[in-house]
Parts: C-alpha cells; structure tokens; sequence
C-alpha cells in the first residue's frame, strides 16, 4: 500500500491512500497537534465527504482502537499475565518539564520504578528507547510499571 | 475591611485614566459583540471591525475623546504583531518548497494581482509611490481569513487546498522583498538617497535570511525557555525593541517585526504562534478600528465606484490564477473553483500595506479606497468561497466532474 504526503504550508503534512474497497482517505496532521481524517467524495474526486476532527489524545485513542500498533494486542495479554502490571499511554504536553530533555535526565525510573519502553513520535516508534533518547512534547509515551508507579510517572510527565 | 474594598475605586475614579479604561473597555465590548455577529452571520470580523472605526470616528455616531492615543498606540501594536506572525507563519522548509512547486503560479498572482492596482492608482492620477501602495493592496490575499474558511468549511484535506496555500507561501516572500521597498520608495528623496535606501532595505532582508538559516539555533538557545510567560515577553520584546529601533532609522516597524518573524527558528517560532495569536487578535482588532477611525465616512462615497471596478478586477484575476494553479495540479473543474475563490478574500495585510502609505501621507483617497476594497472583498470573497459548490453545480457542467484519476 502507497501512501502519499503533501506539505499543506502553515498547516501540516496531509497523508492519503486508497482502501482496498476503493474509498481514498486522508489525515492532515497539523502543525497544533490536530489531526483530521477526511474520506474523499467519489463524485468530486477532489473535496471530501466527511471529515473529522480529532485532538491529539482522541487520535492516539483512536489507532489504540484500529489495532494500529500490535503491541497494545500483546500488552493486553500482558497484563492478564501478569498481576497488578499497568500499562499507560501518556501524551508529553509542551508544558511537560521534561520535554526536550532525555530520559537519563528524567530520572522517572530512579523516582518512581515505572519505565518508558516505547515512544511514538508521529508516524515513527522507538521501542526500548536508552537513558539518551531525548523527549519531545508531542509524544506519546508508553510507560509500565506497578499503578502507583505509573501514576507517579504520570505526574512527573504531564504535571 | 471596609476602607480597604473601597479606596482602589478611588483611586480609579480620581484618576483621568478612568475615562480612558471606560472608552477601551467600550471599543473591545463592541468587537467582541461585532465578532459574535460576524461568526453568527459567517463572514469574517475585519470587516465589521473597520466599520466599527468608521462610526466612531471624527463626526460621527460615537465619538472617542480620551482614548484614541491608546488606541493608536494599541494599534502599533497590533501592525507589529500581525507581521510578526506573517513572519513565523511558514518554516523555512515549507518556504523553499512553496518557491520550488508554486513559483509559476506564484508569478502569474504577482502579476495579475498587483497590475490593477497599479494601473488604477495611475488612472486616478496618484503619484507613482501611492500607486504601488495600491498594487500590494490589491495584491496579497488575506491568509487569516482563507485559512480559516478552509478551516471552517472542512476543506483542508481537499486535493486543490495545496495549490491554495502554495500561492499564500509565495505572496508571504514576496512580502520579504516589496515591504523593505515600499518602506524605501515612501521616504523618497534623490536618486543617490534611494540606491542606498534600498541597498540598506535588501542588506536587511539578507542579513535576516542569513542570520536565519546560519545563527537560528544560537537564537534559539538563548530565547528558548520552558516557560510560556517568559518565551511571550522575550520574543514580543525582541520584536518591539528592533522594530522601534527600525522606525528610528524610518523604517517601517512593522516590516522590522515582519524580519525577526522570518529569522526566529522552528522552535520557537511554533510555540510563539501558540502564545501570540490571543495577543495579536486583541491588538489586531485594535489596528483595524484605529484604521476605520482614520477615515472620514463622508470620504468613502466618491471612492465606491473605483473600489468596485478593482473589487471586481481583483476578484476575476485571482479566481483565474487560483483555477489555473489547481488545474496544473491535476485537479478537476470543482475544484479549480474552489481554488480560485477561495484566493478571493482580502483583508488584514491590505489594511497594514495602506497603513504604511496612509502613515507617509502618500494620498488622501487611499485610506478611504482601501477600506472600501477590503470592506467588498472580504465580505464577498467569504461568501464566494462558502458558496462555491452551489457555484459550481450551476456552472460547471456535470460530466465533467466524474472521472477515474490516480492521487498525485
């Protein structure tokens, strides 16, 4: 499957493909951290049907919900596994105070017991990232740990 | 408890600021009620805001006494936050991709878009220098409102929105260069005076270009700071202080904030916009109010007939440039359309261009022509770009509208 990007100037990048059943989509991801998913109209090739906007927590949700990322599936039976583990998504805000700073300097391990094992940043993931791997506000970071531990991490994160 | 609730009330009271807070406090509650009407109604508030000036001006319905120096005041304010934001709007990536997609079309906008202007600015008998103020006027397209028409009309994912924004990306540049010019040809004087003028007005353009791409992460080092409050009052004072210092060396101020826009980096330019949109909007209401009051409503009638004859030049040139820009994109008849209207919409950096010639004192009929313009332009240009669907089904015929195409 071919996806194709566009720069919108002043607004962001707009990524589009077409679905097997022949229905073409787009998201414009915006430079706030919005995003839009847009279903084109087959009559008028180029406006759109029906668009949607989402915040940046509602589209995280939303791909947790697609299925996008295999590891939500796997960390579902996880945490059958293992009792008392939880599992928590958490958006780096810009307020963040450790947006920009590495996860060494966190020092959210050391604090709280709770780990960052995965970054999602835009359309790129980092599993395992190191002590070196530097946030961005715009992450979504998936943190693990026991739930006083993760609330902690919580906390620290996105105070 | 008693004395304490009551002395600030008096020390307001005995002050003259009181009347002063009264007047001000008088003119945002009649923006925020225009603002309502005008979202109510969809169009966009500049206009209702002009006209706000207008009827509040010298003569007429509402007259100002203590608070027009703030007004004026808040009024530099707001042409310097306007630019500045026009500055940060686009990064540098997006800057060079406009130019390398976009020129032809962005050529074909300078041309079809600031020849009427100058020729009517000629036709009425305008020195050279108001004419060129009137060419830019009718020039550059208001990025405020289209982009919040695209926004509210659900058209950003549309496949001709691109070519849309393209054109903005080049008209932004080529604010770059005829701002610092303009301001040069306003000041005028010998043939020697101005091969200076305007070296000093390019040096200042590439000095911030350079500055920019060589110097923007130690810019960027120094300003950034985790904290909103401080990030704002550092890059708002930065902006204030060089471009008071520009006006000192009679250079606009607002082409100075214009500069520091285009030379603060990614970084803090994305956050900067955040934090000065609520800013510029307050101050920006205050400009176009400043502007209306400027102009005496008596004035606007004998400028009606010029200012429609350009409406309707602006308004057919960018809707062919707009339709000519998408079809190179391979975009259908519809959206040709689209495109082409939604260009229609002039509006903020019209009045800040004839700011700039009404501070020269360039021609007396300019303030009342732009207005007029601006006035008809952003007003229809909204509503065509709401309507252009209805438009299109009239006019465009059916079958041409249902093809197989492949995404480009």
């Amino acid at each position: 499957m071919e996806v194709f990007e566009t720069p919108l100037p002043g607004v962001g990048s707009r990524y589009e493909f077409t679905t097997e059943a022949g229905d073409r989509l787009a998201i414009v991801a915006r430079r706030d951290r919005r995003r839009e998913l847009a279903i084109y109209d087959r009559d008028d090739v180029d406006a759109c049907r029906a668009t949607l906007e989402l915040t940046g927590e509602e589209s995280s949700v939303l791909v947790e919900l697609l299925g996008g990322t295999k590891l939500t599936e796997r960390l579902g039976d996880l945490r059958h596994d293992v009792e008392g583990l939880s599992i928590e998504w958490i958006t780096l805000p810009a307020s963040s105070p450790l947006a920009g700073r590495t996860i060494g300097d966190g020092r959210i391990r050391t604090a709280t017991g709770a780990s960052i094992v995965a970054i999602l940043r835009g359309d790129t993931s980092i599993p395992g990232p190191g002590p070196e791997a530097t946030l961005l506000a715009g992450d979504v970071l998936l943190v693990v740990g026991s739930l006083p531990s993760v609330t902690a991490a919580g906390e620290l994160l996105s105070p | 408890m008693a004395p304490a609730s009551v002395a600030p009330v008096g020390i307001i009271a005995a002050s003259t600021s009181g009347g002063v807070l009264v007047e001000l406090g008088f003119v945002l509650i009649v923006l925020a009620v225009l603002g309502r009407l005008a979202a109510r109604i969809g169009i966009p508030s500049i206009p209702l805001y002009l006209a706000a000036g207008l009827l509040m001006g010298n003569g007429s319905v509402i007259p100002l006494s203590q608070s027009s120096e703030f007004i004026r005041i808040g009024a530099d304010l707001g042409v310097v936050l306007l630019l500045l934001m026009l500055g940060l709007e686009y990064t540098p990536s997006e800057l060079r991709h406009g130019l390398t997609t976009g020129w032809a079309s962005g050529l074909v906008d300078l041309v079809t878009g600031s020849l009427p202007g100058l020729v009517a600015g000629l036709a009425l008998g305008w020195r050279f220098e108001a004419a060129v103020v009137l060419a830019g006027i009718t020039y550059i397209s208001s990025s405020g409102i289209i982009a919040k028409q695209l926004f509210d009309l659900e058209r950003i994912a549309n496949r001709e929105t691109p070519s849309v924004l393209t054109i903005l990306v080049i008209e932004d540049l080529v604010m770059v260069l005829y701002l610092p010019l303009l301001g040069v040809l306003l000041i005028g004087g010998s043939p020697a005076q101005a091969v200076v003028s305007v070296a000093i007005a390019l040096g200042a353009v590439v000095v911030s270009l350079v500055v920019a791409a060589r110097f923007s992460e130690a810019i960027t080092r120094v300003i950034d700071t985790r904290s909103p409050e401080l990030l704002l009052l550092s890059v708002f004072g930065i902006t204030l202080f060089i471009g008071g210092l520009a006006e000192q060396v009679q250079v606009s101020a607002a082409v100075a904030a214009f500069l520091v826009g285009v030379m603060l980096s990614d970084r803090i330019a994305e956050r900067g916009r955040e934090l000065l949109v609520p800013v510029r909007d307050v101050f920006g209401g205050l400009f176009f109010v400043f502007f209306g009051l400027q102009v005496d409503p008596t004035t606007l009638p004998p400028m009606l007939l010029p200012a429609a004859v350009l409406a309707v030049s602006g308004a057919l040139t960018k809707t062919a440039t707009g339709w000519w820009a998408a079809k190179r994109a391979g975009i259908g008849p519809r959206g040709r359309l689209r495109a082409g209207l939604s260009l229609i919409p002039r509006g903020e950096f019209s009045i800040v261009i004839a700011g700039i010639g009404v501070a020269a004192a360039v021609e007396p009929d300019l303030a009342p022509l732009a207005t007029s313009y601006v006035l008809i332009l952003a007003i229809v240009g909204s509503l065509a770009m709401r309507f252009a669907d209805e438009l299109g089904a009239r006019f465009l015929s059916r079958s041409s509208t249902t093809r197989p195409r492949t995404p480009v």
